[in-house]
């Protein structure tokens, strides 16, 4: 599957779980801002990724990767709930679809979600297939 | 310090998800809130309080990017007055014995529409 076809079908996902028309849901649209999802719209997005895709995402399976590195402790990048400045140099870099401007000094981790993009679930859909199909991430 | 959080969940949309996707129960809950929402006349609004919940615990924990969180590491339980009251397993649990978090307080309520839970934690 290519990234173009991996794209499509994203956005037909989402804009399903949402019930919006496929055109309004470009790849820079911001989920809860733009698109007005809530959290439980996260998870219906998810499952249709799942069921399209034959993968699994694990809940924070989005922003996994940041910390799943093993040379970086979880507390060396989150404190008090506070991205730390480390924590956010790895943020604005395992997602470079998001306005580094968007993650400011003082961003809190809980409001990572707020962060995500279309894009953000094209790129989380293309990790997981490609370590489905054993190419790591 | 201590923490709050607070959050609304729309019994619909519970409803609404649940039918849609099988694995939704399995994936969010513990087998004994499935077995305790399953067992009320208005299940919707017994799993739209334990979601909201949920949430609520984990805003109050500060800790929405944690990758290695389970929805179902956050359990609500009643006690034998019918208080709801939170269990935490996995990482949850790890966090709140790393941070020596006595107790998490919950209150909950719902109506035919709306759920709402307020967390506290205790230290």
């Amino acid at each position: 599957m290519d990234d173009k076809e991996i794209s499509e079908k994203v956005r037909m996902c989402t804009a399903q779980a949402l019930g919006l028309d496929v055109e309004e849901v470009v790849p820079d649209a911001i989920l809860f801002d733009d698109l007005g999802a809530e959290s439980l719209d996260l998870l219906d997005i998810v499952f249709r990724l799942e069921k399209t895709f034959g993968i699994q995402i694990p809940r924070g399976g989005i922003q996994s990767s940041v910390l799943a590195s093993e040379d970086v402790k979880e507390e060396d990048l989150v404190k008090d709930g506070i991205l730390t400045p480390l924590g956010i140099e790895r943020l604005r870099k395992e997602m470079p679809e998001i306005n580094p401007d968007r993650i400011p000094e003082g961003f809190r981790a809980e409001d990572a979600a707020t962060l995500f993009t279309v894009q953000t679930f094209v790129n989380l859909t293309k990790r997981h297939l490609a370590a489905k199909e054993g190419k790591g991430t | 310090m201590t923490g709050i959080g607070i959050d609304i969940t729309e019994v619909k949309r519970i409803q609404e998800i649940s039918l849609r996707h099988k694995e939704f129960l399995t994936r969010v809950y513990t087998p004994r809130e499935i077995e305790f929402c399953a067992r009320k006349r208005n299940k919707y609004q017994h799993l739209a309080a334990r979601f909201a919940a949920k949430e609520s615990v984990l805003k109050a924990l500060g800790t929405g990017w944690s990758g290695r969180i389970d929805w179902t590491d956050v359990e609500v339980v009643n006690d034998r007055w019918g208080r709801p009251a939170v269990n935490t397993h996995g990482r949850v649990k790890e966090i709140v014995k790393e941070r020596r978090i006595k107790k998490i307080l919950i209150s909950l309520s719902h109506c035919q529409e709306y759920a709402v839970a307020f967390a506290q934690i205790v230290r």
